[in-house]
């Protein structure tokens, strides 16, 4: 059965592929919508203001119409006591680490798609479905998505989720940085409902001074670093933070571009399609060395 | 109550009236603080200010006394999903004395008119610049440090009611709750042991009852920057018996509150091996206050400066009024019988000195004083 129906998208495959390259016109269209906007929207953290209300993830299940539950239930704080990832139900969490000895105060962090400038996930998509918008949203086509979870692999944050618990029709999850929601005007829902206004929203450009100033003004409140100015070639989420970020457990990424890394070993593999056809040469080689043998076999005999 | 509601209207009349705009006060360029903290130009004109975003700043120059303060703000400028909140101003500005003061809040303050917080923080999330944060967010900013460092719960709805369950009849209630209420009165510890790792004595007992009753020093003396939880830490067990120091602070650090007074006192003041007395006048000053020294305050004898002046304990450096025609001996506690009424001071104190036993062998052989008196004890 899945044989067959393998079969049948390889095929749809090859005559779809036949179709695009006798048809189309402008080869670009194939490439997926990558855009690096000057004027692209960012989020900045400011973790040392966020109070762990949570109401971002009870807002963001909302917008997104994911059973989210009573507000007032996400004032339960035992969840904090688990490290969580953003997952198919929740997009967004918030995790709790300790400020240290001398503070009462946690430090809470909040985790969600980060929004990459150079996007591994957009690079990764074997189908196209994933595409960085002009204001900074990495967002993908639920239609054309086919699930090969390439994305969930490439991420550098490990974002992307999966519905694995769905036998029909699983669907990839991430933060979409509600992009239905900003498209009309309005805030990103978690923005919005922030009490504390530890999310700010605005360019990512404008962001950085702020962040910056920030640091300035507050020396001692703030380590001199905002995790995502360079990260991976730049977030659109950007965050402050009274700790190291590795504390908080934020992958040690370095600055170059995630794409970098996968697409030079896919490219590399694939240039000049000299290794396939090279392949193809030795085991042609191999068939043609063994057929040479029987032959020779059978003339003994004969 | 209908007092207290006219004078509430009148305030929140007074500070909606307040703009930002207006002047910070006609003496401000006279402050030490330079005027590039406020203006971007060199020569700020009238109609060009060239103000800097809302310094933060210590320039706060109205301070009021809490009890000054309007007793209740109510907060109903964000309305979505929760009604008003009311705000126990006077209250709070209690608690500020000791952690901070009226700057604490008002942060941007100028030595104008106290600033409204909108003046500063815009209402709406979705805006040009977002340097500062909006209104909710200053607000939950000011808010949520303190109220979840102690409770540790962010839950809404201690300072929250949701819209629809908020009825306006509840309006005497609301005002029953918040008006007329003091802070309660602070639970002081008697006496906190501290366990440090000096080598002149491991411990040292501070009294804090000496400090603030005997002594009389004011509570925001030592305690500027007290955070919410040091008193309202619902998860603190307050049996201040032995305290671990904070070793990770300095020696100066350590020392700082203490050493403003007791900077000529010899460590072993403070530190011992076993756990300190309290102060005793007859003992640490070496001189009985009696009946009616002890009845004073420090102050009276001593001047209210700290640290305290050291006094001698001649009676005249404190009565320099008295003398041998006005002098009184019933105020020591003793009415001298009419035989010794007649004497000089120096017949029984000799060489004036008023703090040793008075001396009887000038005239009698074998009586000592207080076993043979001059005359009869009366209760002062």
């Amino acid at each position: 059965m899945s044989g067959k129906s393998r079969r049948d998208f390889l095929k749809k495959t090859a005559i779809i592929g036949a179709g695009v390259t006798g048809l189309s016109a402008s080869p670009a269209k194939a490439a997926p919508k990558n855009i690096l906007s000057a004027d692209r929207m960012g989020v900045l953290v400011d973790t040392t203001v966020c109070v762990g209300c949570r109401n971002c993830e009870w807002a963001c299940k909302d917008a997104h119409d994911l059973p989210a539950g009573e507000l007032f239930s996400y004032e339960d704080r035992k969840p904090m006591e688990f490290r969580r990832r953003p997952d198919h139900t929740a997009l967004t969490v918030v995790n709790e680490y300790s400020r240290g000895k001398n503070s009462n105060l946690p430090v809470d962090v909040k985790v969600q798609c980060m929004h990459c400038d150079q996007p591994a996930c957009v690079s990764a998509c074997i189908v196209g479905a994933f595409s960085k918008q002009e204001n900074g949203a990495v967002i993908w086509d639920t239609d054309m998505c086919i699930g090969c979870r390439y994305c969930l692999a490439a991420c550098p944050f490990q974002i992307p989720a999966f519905e694995y618990d769905k036998a029909l029709d699983p669907l990839i999850m991430k933060c979409d940085f509600c992009f239905d929601r900003t498209k009309n005007g309005k805030l990103p829902a978690c923005v919005a409902i922030c009490p504390v206004e530890a999310l700010t929203y605005g360019p990512r450009s404008e962001l950085i001074k702020v962040a910056r100033n920030r640091i300035k003004r507050n020396p001692d409140r703030y380590v001199d670093h905002i995790l995502g100015e360079h990260e991976v070639g730049g977030t659109s989420w950007l965050y402050l933070s009274s700790k190291e970020f590795k504390e908080l457990e934020f992958p040690d990424l370095g600055n170059n571009p995630a794409p970098g890394v996968s697409e030079s070993i896919q490219h590399g593999i694939f240039a000049y399609f000299v290794p396939p056809v090279s392949l193809y040469a030795l085991l042609g080689g191999i068939m043609w060395i063994a057929k040479r043998r029987k032959e020779l076999k059978e003339e003994e005999h004969v | 109550m209908k007092i207290n509601l006219v004078s509430l209207l009148l305030i929140t009349a007074l500070t909606a009236g307040v703009n930002a705009q207006q002047s910070p006060g006609k003496d401000h360029a006279k402050l030490s603080i330079s005027c590039k903290t406020c203006h971007t130009c060199d020569v700020p004109k009238k109609d060009e200010p060239c103000l800097v975003q809302c310094p933060r700043e210590k320039i706060v120059t109205i301070y009021q006394k809490p009890e000054q303060t309007p007793e209740l703000i109510i907060m109903d400028q964000i309305l979505d999903r929760y009604g008003p909140v009311y705000f126990s101003h006077k209250l709070h500005a209690q608690m500020s004395v000791m952690s901070g003061g009226c700057e604490n809040c008002h942060h941007h303050n100028t030595s104008g008119p106290i600033l409204q917080c909108n003046s500063c923080h815009e209402l709406s999330r979705k805006r040009e610049d977002v340097s500062l944060p909006d209104l909710k967010g200053a607000y939950h900013r000011q808010c949520m440090d303190c109220h979840r460092e102690w409770s540790h719960k962010t839950g809404c709805n201690s300072c929250h009611e949701l819209k629809k369950d908020f009825k306006d009849t509840k309006q005497d209630d609301i005002h029953k709750k918040y008006l007329g209420k003091d802070h309660p009165v602070i639970l002081e510890p008697s006496h906190i042991s501290y366990e440090t790792n000096s080598d002149k004595g491991k411990l040292v007992t501070f009294y804090h009852d000496d400090h603030t009753k005997k002594f009389g020093l004011a509570c925001a003396g030592c305690h500027k920057q007290e955070t919410c939880a040091k008193c309202h830490d619902v998860n603190k067990k307050f049996n201040g018996k032995v305290k671990s120091a904070n070793i990770n602070r300095t020696f100066e650090e350590q020392h700082k509150n203490c050493i403003s007074c007791h900077k000529d006192d010899k460590c072993s003041s403070c530190h011992s091996e076993t756990k300190l007395e309290p102060f005793d006048h007859t003992i640490n000053a070496r001189w009985a206050l009696g009946k009616y020294h002890e009845r004073l305050s420090c102050a009276k004898c001593h001047g209210s400066k700290l640290p305290y002046k050291k006094i001698d304990n001649a009676c005249l450096s404190c009565h320099k009024d008295w003398n041998k025609e006005n002098f009184k001996h019933s105020v020591t506690g003793l009415i001298l019988d009419e035989t010794h009424l007649e004497l000089g001071c120096e017949d029984c104190h000799s060489n004036n000195n008023y703090a040793l036993k008075p001396n009887c062998s000038g005239c009698h052989d074998n009586y000592v004083y207080p076993k043979q008196k001059p005359g009869k004890l009366v209760n002062k």
